[in-house]
């Protein structure tokens, strides 16, 4: 899975469920759109959804801490990695990771 | 004969006195709840739902403190809708006056929850009381608060569906103006997840009888505190077109509108030119 796809999807969910068109990466979601702990826990439901799979209380506590859009790319990207081990993302999306 | 200053004067320093006894009675209402501490510490170890447990006798403690207020201050007229008293398995949205107002919906429903300030978890007896009556934190910082905020929401479908009611003050804090403030979504949000009705209701004057910035209970209020339901919505949630900020407007709009009638009457009572109602805006502060 790409970081495209990645990115792509979690658009998909901000505009689908919580009627944010097209956020911007760095931004502060909570001080840009309100975007509280409650809409935190609906996104882990989605992403869920995405993974096909359910989520550790330890992976959930980890995403309270997180603001920003890209943020959360990282965040799935991490939970696609420990689900899938033998996938690596192409070195393209990782540079992107850090840009 | 007296003149009526030094009469006026006499009269506020009576109520003031008055105000402080009142206020010290009712606090040591408070304080007397220590002595109910053992109930709570046997229900936390012999009940088998401690958190319904826990809410029950929350409840109970509430209701006798405004009895005693009823009591202390028998001008005071409370209102409770007969729909309002009769909820069940909804969330409920709410304006905010004062501190009044979460305990008096603890007053109401046996079985409820509500949003509370994370650090009042932190403090000893109450906080334990707090998390064990399945309280949420209002905020997800920090292990203890995280893990506690993802497992009262993953469980309240469950605990909607047995008939418990969650009450929350979407405007985050106490307005300090009587005005309403834009709501955040987590009420809604949490609704939508459990597809649960929403019921909003609509407090006031409670920050006449306790005002934000005073200590005191004022003991001469002359208004009604009252609670109404303003509606029971049952929103279309798997509709195609439906929108949580749609529905917000929508709520929103239910309190505006209440007010509007309810400034048009006030109008029309103090006896407006022509008995028309006012222009928008007319008669607020």
């Amino acid at each position: 899975m790409t970081r495209e796809a990645i990115e792509a999807e979690i658009r998909r969910i901000f505009l689908q469920e919580f009627e944010i068109e097209d956020p911007a990466m760095d931004v502060d979601l909570r001080e840009a759109y309100q975007f509280d702990s409650i809409d935190a826990i609906e996104l882990l439901v989605e992403i869920e959804r995405f993974l096909g799979s359910e989520l550790t209380m330890e992976e959930k506590k980890r995403a309270m801490d997180i603001r920003t859009v890209r943020q959360i790319c990282s965040y799935v990207e991490e939970l696609v990695r420990a689900r899938r081990p033998g996938e690596s993302l192409p070195i393209g999306d990782l540079c992107k990771e850090g840009s | 004969m007296n003149s009526p200053q030094p009469m006026n004067l006499r009269r506020s320093v009576f109520r003031a006195l008055l105000d402080l006894l009142v206020t010290l009675l009712l606090w040591v209402y408070f304080l007397a709840g220590t002595l109910i501490l053992p109930f709570y510490g046997m229900a936390h170890l012999f009940s088998n739902d401690r958190e319904a447990t826990f809410q029950g006798m929350n409840s109970r403690f509430y209701r006798g403190f405004f009895r005693l207020v009823q009591w202390l201050i028998p001008g005071l007229s409370l209102r409770i809708g007969a729909d309002v008293r009769t909820l069940r398995s909804t969330v409920i949205v709410s304006n905010h006056l004062s501190y009044l107002d979460p305990i008096l919906f603890l007053s109401i429903f046996d079985r409820q929850k509500t949003i509370v300030r994370s650090d009042f978890f932190h403090y000893p007896i109450f906080g334990w009381v707090l998390k064990t009556a399945g309280y949420l934190p209002s905020s997800a910082n920090g292990d203890l608060f995280s893990t506690l905020m993802i497992k009262r929401v993953e469980d309240m479908d469950r605990y909607l569906s047995t008939g418990g009611n969650l009450f929350i003050f979407p405007e985050g804090t106490r307005s300090r103006d009587g005005r309403l403030h834009p709501f955040s979504r987590g009420a809604f949000r949490i609704a939508a997840r459990c597809r649960a009705p929403l019921g909003v209701v609509r407090i006031t004057n409670t920050h006449r009888l306790f005002p934000p910035d005073r200590f005191l209970f004022h003991t001469g209020i002359r208004e009604p505190v009252t609670i109404e339901l303003l509606a029971l919505l049952h929103p279309e949630w798997d509709a195609p077109d439906f929108s949580l900020n749609d529905l917000i407007a929508r709520v929103q709009a239910l309190y505006d509108e209440r007010e509007r009638q309810e400034r048009e009457r006030d109008f029309a009572e103090a006896g407006g030119p022509d008995g028309k109602p006012p222009a928008e805006g007319a008669g607020t502060p």
